[in-house]
């Protein structure tokens, strides 16, 4: 178990590396000179050069790089250059939002895509079977601007029913709540039909396996056969699909953070990009990356968990 | 049952006209197929067909809602959202082809060259994973910072995107033919190595790409239009329907329809793809089926 943790954080590496890479790059094609920008308009050429030597601005690229890597190391992420104020802090106050938001829409759509595929799956060929395929083709392929803002003109505007702007408070108070429900319906909202294909698929292997058929010959309840000896085979494969999918809910959650004003590290991104704030973009892209790769990770432990045959190949 | 045992005995790719004919019964894909070959058309046509121009400001007919004398109504400053969608259309698509022909193309290559050549095949696999394990809205963000936004960033992220997925499907076919008593046969005459992937491996690979293809251009129209929505993409003035939407939403509460109207159209699109992907996956490969 710790061998396979250890190799799959050894392939980490490399991967992690080429992020790095890609957020020193960004802090290279910024248009102004850094250290002039850290200085303030009022420095003397005199403090711009000690800024700069303080920097490593002098020394060569792959110094710089290093320098870079140590800076992050330390929790530096430099300062963006639209208000000045630390990327790090910025990064510190968005990430619980967007983790809220993911939680959010993980948190409905997962159990009801689970419960969609497998009706499915067991009512094959079913009017219900056909139905749940069609909602989740239809769900890849509506963009989910759409789902947003169909929801934010009738739930929110029409009917006035939900707050469509911006983050409320915490989860745990209503108010919280309200302000959540919309953008993780909109997220959630495109996840339930992946999910649900993805289960139907594993179940419908599963329901034709040789164990299966055992569990009927010796007279099992049929709610038992589908929901242990069915269900809970499918479900491994079910962890590493969803987990396959969380890039796609990254996605979601940039575009959906963007509609609802929501402040998480999405829309700090677009708007760091758009405003060419390139510390800042640096920044949400590294992690947004690492918290991706970590992710990944995480579903690949678990995957080896549920299933030991991962272990041994 | 007969079809069943003809393709066993024959590996090649099943006929055309037997795989249009097969779409053409399954009521789904005949629909997706002729919508299809309908937005295509639009988009070739859009000039002749929308006798208008796309950017010129009518404000005497703002927002005008669906029906009466636009069909479709206008946007903000009074240009014919029929006229848009058509030039929106051919951008959107336009952009999603070039991405998918540089990145599937260049994915393709790669694929054939880790099934050919064993030795590097390890070394390239590895590459794709590391691409693999980006999302492509990452991809979307990174390079929209270093280039800037614009058409250009999108299609550069999307095409690279696209390159590990294609090339571990051809990857996986091409393993397979090159399995097979023909390979072995045409290398024992001395085919050259390229004559040899040109004229036997690929052709054999062509329904697994093909069927990757229609499924990844959706995907590659709705993360290509997710973009420009978010202003990382086409910029407005440009008529691209991701960027028409996102202008809509600023009027979403006056005239809902001037971001509606894209945002079907993207879907009914994206949808069309999708249907026909998994038609023709199953038409292609009944193995695949799920």
């Amino acid at each position: 178990m710790l061998a396979h943790i250890a190799r799959r954080l050894l392939t980490a590496i490399p991967v992690m590396f080429g992020v790095l890479l890609i957020g020193f790059v960004l802090l290279q094609v910024v248009p102004t000179d850094p250290a002039v920008v850290r200085a303030g308009p009022l420095a003397t050429p005199d403090v711009i050069e000690a800024i700069r030597r303080d920097l490593g601005l002098d020394r060569p690229l792959w110094m710089q790089f290093l320098l870079y890597l140590g800076r992050l190391a330390q929790g530096d992420l430099g300062v963006s250059i639209i208000n000045n104020v630390p990327v790090a802090q910025e990064l510190g106050n968005t990430i619980g939002p967007t983790l809220e938001l993911m939680a959010g829409s993980l948190f409905w759509s997962i159990p009801l895509g689970i419960l969609l595929g497998t009706v499915a799956a067991y009512w094959r060929g079913s009017i219900f079977d056909r139905a749940v395929m069609a909602f989740a083709v239809a769900g890849v392929s509506v963009p989910v601007f759409f789902v947003g803002l169909i929801l934010i003109w009738f739930v929110g505007f029409k009917w006035q029913l939900l707050p469509f702007t911006g983050r409320a408070g915490p989860i745990w108070t209503l108010e919280g709540l309200e302000a959540l429900a919309l953008p993780a319906l909109t997220l959630g909202g495109v996840f339930v039909g992946p999910v649900a294909r993805m289960t139907r698929t594993a179940v419908l292997d599963v329901l034709g396996a040789d164990h299966v058929r055992t569990a009927r010959a010796k007279g099992l309840v049929e709610r038992m056969v589908v929901l242990h000896h069915a269900l809970r085979n499918a479900l491994i494969p079910v962890v590493t699909l969803i987990g396959l999918q969380i890039g796609f809910l990254l996605g979601g959650a940039v575009v959906t953070e963007t509609i609802f004003s929501w402040p998480g590290v999405g829309r700090l991104a677009v708007g760091a990009i758009l405003s060419s704030d390139m510390p800042m973009a640096q920044g949400t892209i590294i992690v947004l990356s690492l918290g991706f790769i970590v992710i990944n990770l995480v579903v690949d432990v678990l995957y080896a968990v549920l299933d030991p045959r991962v272990r041994a190949s | 049952m007969t079809a069943a045992t003809s393709v066993v005995d024959a590996p090649a790719a099943p006929k055309r006209a037997g795989v249009l004919r097969r779409l053409a019964t399954e009521p789904g894909a005949a629909i997706a197929l002729a919508f299809v070959a309908a937005t295509l058309l639009a988009a070739v046509f859009a000039p002749w067909l929308a006798g208008a121009d796309p950017y010129e400001n009518n404000l005497r007919a703002t927002m005008r809602p669906p029906g009466g004398e636009y069909l479709l109504g206008t946007d903000a400053q009074g240009r014919d959202l029929v006229v848009r969608c058509l030039y929106g259309l051919r951008v959107t698509l336009l952009m999603g082809l070039v991405s998918l022909l540089i990145g599937g193309g260049i994915g393709v290559l790669v694929g054939f060259l880790a099934a050919f050549y064993r030795r590097i095949d390890g070394l390239l696999m590895r590459l794709m994973d590391m691409l693999l394990s980006f999302p492509a809205i990452l991809f979307g963000l990174a390079i929209a910072a270093i280039f800037g936004p614009g058409i250009v960033a999108v299609v550069i992220a999307l095409s690279v995107a696209t390159v590990p997925l294609m090339a571990r499907i051809v990857r996986g076919a091409a393993l397979v033919v090159m399995r097979l008593d023909y390979i072995e046969a045409a290398r024992a005459v001395g085919m050259s190595d390229a004559r040899l992937i040109w004229r036997h491996l690929a052709p054999n690979c062509l329904s697994p790409i093909f069927v990757f293809a229609t499924l990844r251009f959706g995907q590659v129209i709705l993360l290509g239009s997710a973009l420009s929505f978010l202003g990382l993409g086409a910029q407005p003035p440009t008529a691209e329907l991701g960027a028409m939407a996102s202008e809509g939403r600023n009027f979403l509460f006056f005239a809902p329809h001037i971001a509606v109207v894209p945002s079907v159209l993207i879907f009914l699109v994206v949808l069309a793809f999708n249907v026909l992907g998994d038609a023709l996956r199953d038409a292609l490969d009944p193995k695949l089926r799920v």
